[in-house]
């Protein structure tokens, strides 16, 4: 499944990168955190409840920044499982600045899921993943829209 | 008379029905014993990966799990592997890598199911995903991903299997006037019995003695497999008790042994103290043998008159990442080249090539005789196709073609002798049934107003009764079964078999056999199977070999115990073993009706007062190897309509006729088609199990594995000829399964007919709405 998008948010540039090019920073706004643990900073294991309906889990993730340049572009690839379920997740993100003080950013992700999710939560997928999107990217948002506080 | 005894031909009320009725029927899940522990069994979520790592600390500290066994626990007991029925293997549990989704990985053994549960969730694995491959005939091509790196040869391909005269069916075609070819896919469904699988273990270490109840069509097999797998652990067949309880539904699923069986047995062996394991119902769709997946490319020859002169058919077997098929040993695509069907080619070759793939394992005869479903499809399909081409009515090309009634015993060209039959008696009783002529004008007159109506024939022959043990086995096994029959001093009478019911009314239908030959009422027969610790040897129930196999055993038995009783009966006449003749259910002095003894006498005597020099008792064993198998046949009509708006397949009739040879129990009969046809039904419009790219199963549960209801279900009209075969000792059949074999060409036949004049030729099954609005759409023809 391929899912993209476009996201302006009031921020500058550099700020929204360093923001989600960094694994604590970052891992603030997924879903359901139950712990972090960065290896390096273009690596990080990361374990979230996620699930489509009634179909929850607790998925253990390995990320990995596989790209990352100039501040403008960045792929993502995280692997995960969770009991009966896995999940592959290969991102894509390209950041512009529109002025000094606003960000635009392009981004496409492929999502490969496997077993009891995917079994009995395919035609629910669409629709939660709009809805954690949705979360996620709100909550980027306000966090980098927010006044800088010292 | 007749009627009381509830002999052969009696619509006698199945016995067994006193118990399903009120809910008293004991399956495996009702099996309790003081101790017991449950397992369940953690599965792949890849179809194909690495297992770096498995992590079983956070199961194992949740209070109540006992244990958790994985691939690398069971490598010193030599368990990780273990023989399918066919000359393959099978992971009991991986060490290093899965082949398919839902492959078992890991059990946990606890105090409680639930328990079980959590910890199978507790259970963590680093998979590395690797490459998949879910078509066969991509995984036949060189480079395809290797499913199977543990064997020796290093690709996809199974066996190669041929039979026929390749060169004279090759001349044959050449030479022919007409040729068509079709290429059919018949797709990968599941049996879904009622009931899933399960199994309690039981181990008594002070006895060193193993009890296992558990959902087998096979209990007998399954003892000797236990034996010959596990017999290095110290289990030999004498100390293993089989227990094959009630069950609900086996259709073929129930015949393969599964990783969970053996994990459940080992765990009790190892703990001593009973387990138990039952199958959720998503397991049992997504790992559990399936049926069919067979890629066919068939062709036919014939004269210009339409005289059908030539087959020629491959295939392509899908058999999923194990060969864990049940067919006869020497049989790996079963019985397919009973292809020939109901029609005497000339010549004909069938050649068929399995293929390894990241799918479960399987290709198990659901609800038909090793393959003889695909084959009666492919053949009725073909000779519908043949029709299209020649313009001739499918009715009358089938009645040209038929083996005429008086060529029978019929060899055919690829080998079988077919017993008896006369397929022109059962076509036209289905056409008068129906008013065949009627429709064909209904349907040209529809046809003028845009209408979209149906006809579709199918006159299958089947094959069924395996097997004579020239040339049947399984693992070695000859597959003849066995009767005993005892009876008792006050003439009421046990009988045991090694057959198995699972639902097809044993308890009634062999207590008939006996209660004909005896004339002892049936109410006074009980039936029992399934415990291998008293019933005879036999090798189970599938492939419709009960009543063929298991009932000619019965009626030798107790023909047995009626040549003894004529002895007895001649002693308590004070006559002559020659003046005495079988008369009315009764032993009469000839000509003297008067002088006579009934079973229950001479059983009585035979305890109290049998001659001197015999020996006391009445009782006798048959182990029945069967001259031939038998050949079922029918001819089937259907009549559909479709929705132009939502591409719907409404039928509106559907007539079967069966002939099954001589009758048993006309109700059983009818209740075995009716619930045969709506397994028929269920492949022809709803039923397929697909995977995508990566190997997900598309189909796992009953949200998308559509399994046909009293909605979906036509209201079926049935029919029937007799035609005996001659050398069964009561000339019956079989027909568990003729239904199932012949009702998806009907069907599918019916639908072509309705599309056929805007040049529709073939629509692989399941024909669902969807297929046919696309073929509207494209024709313009959609509401």
């Amino acid at each position: 499944m391929r899912f993209e998008g476009t996201l302006d948010i009031a921020a500058p540039r550099d700020r929204v990168w360093s923001f989600l090019t960094d694994p604590k920073q970052v891992t603030t706004c997924a879903p359901d955190v139950q712990s972090l643990d960065v290896t390096d900073p273009r690596h990080f294991k990361v374990v979230v409840r996620a699930g489509v309906g009634p179909i929850k889990g607790t998925f253990t993730m390995n990320v990995e920044f596989t790209e990352l340049v100039d501040q403008g572009h960045a792929t993502v690839v995280a692997r995960g499982q969770a009991p009966g379920s896995a999940v592959e997740l290969r991102s894509t993100m390209d950041l512009s600045a529109l002025d000094g003080t606003r960000t635009t950013m392009k981004w496409a992700s492929d999502v490969t899921v496997s077993g009891m999710i995917q079994q009995v939560g395919a035609r629910l997928m669409q629709g939660a993943a709009d809805k954690i999107t949705q979360q996620v990217f709100s909550c980027i948002k306000a966090k980098l829209e927010a006044p800088v506080t010292a | 008379m007749a009627v009381e005894i509830g002999g052969i031909g009696q619509s006698v009320k199945r016995k067994e029905d006193a118990r399903f009725i009120r809910g008293k029927g004991k399956y495996v899940d009702d099996v309790k014993l003081p101790g017991m522990l449950y397992m369940d069994i953690a599965r792949s979520p890849l179809a194909h990966a690495r297992i770096r790592k498995i992590d079983t600390s956070k199961a194992l500290a949740i209070p109540g799990v006992v244990a958790v066994i994985t691939g690398k626990d069971l490598v010193p007991l030599n368990l990780h592997w273990m023989p399918t029925l066919m000359s393959d293997k099978q992971m009991v549990l991986p060490t290093d890598t899965v082949l398919y989704q839902a492959q078992e990985v890991a059990a946990v053994v606890a105090t409680e199911r639930y328990i079980a549960a959590d910890g199978v969730d507790a259970i963590e694995v680093d998979y590395e995903p690797l490459p998949v491959v879910v078509d066969p005939i991509k995984a036949l091509q060189p480079g395809a991903t290797l499913v199977r790196e543990d064997r020796e040869q290093k690709d996809n391909h199974i066996w190669h299997w041929e039979v026929g005269d390749r060169a004279g069916t090759d001349r044959a075609f050449a030479d022919a006037d007409v040729v068509v070819k079709q290429d059919l896919y018949i797709p990968r469904i599941h049996v879904s019995s009622i009931e899933t699988c399960g199994i309690v273990a039981s181990f008594d270490k002070v006895e060193g003695k193993l009890t296992v109840w558990m959902t087998t069509q096979a209990p007998h097999a399954i003892r000797t497999v236990i034996a010959l797998v596990a017999g290095h652990l110290g289990l030999a067949e004498h100390k293993i008790r089989v227990i094959s309880p009630d069950i609900g539904g086996g259709f073929g699923g129930k015949v393969p042994v599964y990783p969970g069986y053996v994990l459940a047995i080992g765990a009790s062996v190892l703990t001593g103290v009973p387990v138990k394991w039952i199958e959720d119902r998503a397991e049992n769709i997504q790992a559990d043998s399936f049926a069919r997946d067979y890629h066919i490319s068939a062709e036919l020859a014939s004269k210009k008159d339409g005289t059908m002169q030539a087959l020629r058919v491959k295939t392509i077997a899908d058999h999923g990442a194990f060969d864990a098929a049940a067919n006869p040993s020497k049989y790996p695509a079963g019985l397919f080249h009973i292809i020939t069907g109901s029609y005497p080619f000339e010549k004909s070759f069938v050649e068929v090539d399995g293929a390894y793939t990241n799918k479960p394992p399987g290709g198990i005869a659901y609800r038909c005789s090793f393959r003889v479903t695909e084959a009666a499809f492919t053949i009725e399909r073909l000779v519908d196709v043949l029709a299209l081409k020649l313009g001739r009515d499918p009715a009358e090309l089938r009645m040209q073609n038929f083996i005429p009634p008086t060529a029978f015993p019929y060899t055919s060209s690829l080998g079988w002798e077919y017993d008896s039959g006369d397929y022109g008696r059962a076509l036209r009783l289905a056409m008068d049934t129906i008013g065949y002529a009627d429709l064909r004008k209904e349907q040209a007159e529809k046809r003028k107003r845009g209408e979209l109506m149906g006809i579709g024939i199918s006159s299958f022959t089947e094959i069924v009764g395996a097997g004579p043990s020239k040339n049947f086995d399984i693992l070695g096994i000859k597959m003849f079964d066995s009767a005993e029959i005892r009876v008792h001093p006050t003439g009421k009478v046990m009988v045991r078999l090694g057959v198995k019911s699972q639902g097809q009314g044993h308890e009634t239908t062999f207590g008939q056999i006996v209660a004909e030959e005896l004339g002892i009422p049936v109410a006074d027969i009980a039936v029992e199977e399934g415990d291998t610790d008293t019933a005879p040897y036999g090798l189970g129930t599938y492939a419709s070999r009960s009543t063929p196999v298991a009932g000619g055993a019965t009626a030798i038995a107790a023909r047995k115990i009626r040549e003894k009783a004529k002895l007895i009966a001649a002693h308590l006449l004070e006559a002559n073993p020659d003046d005495i003749e079988w008369k009315d259910y009764k032993f009469q002095v000839k000509g003297v009706p008067s002088k006579s003894k009934t079973m229950q006498e001479v059983a009585f005597a035979a305890y109290t007062n049998h001659p001197q020099g015999m020996e006391a008792g009445l009782e006798a064993v048959d182990y029945y190897d069967p001259p031939n198998l038998t050949y079922p046949f029918g001819s089937y009509i259907c009549v559909v309509d479709l929705d132009r708006g939502t591409g719907e397949v409404k039928i509106r009739r559907f007539v079967a006729v069966d002939d099954c040879g001589t009758i048993i129990n006309p109700m059983i009969v009818e209740g075995q088609i009716h619930g045969g046809l709506t397994m028929g039904l269920a492949p022809a419009l709803y039923e397929q199990i697909n995977y995508d790219e990566q190997g997900n199963i598309q189909g796992g549960t009953f949200m998308d594995y559509l399994l046909p209801t009293a909605m979906e279900t036509p209201n079926w009209e049935t029919a029937k000829t007799t035609t005996p075969s001659p050398h069964h000792p009561i000339g019956a059949k079989g027909v568990g399964e003729s239904a199932t074999v012949g009702a998806p060409a009907a069907i599918a036949n019916a639908v072509v007919d309705a599309l056929a004049h805007l040049g529709v030729r073939h629509i692989d099954i399941p024909i669902t709405p969807w297929k046919v609005q696309k073929i509207l759409k494209e024709n313009g023809v959609a509401e």
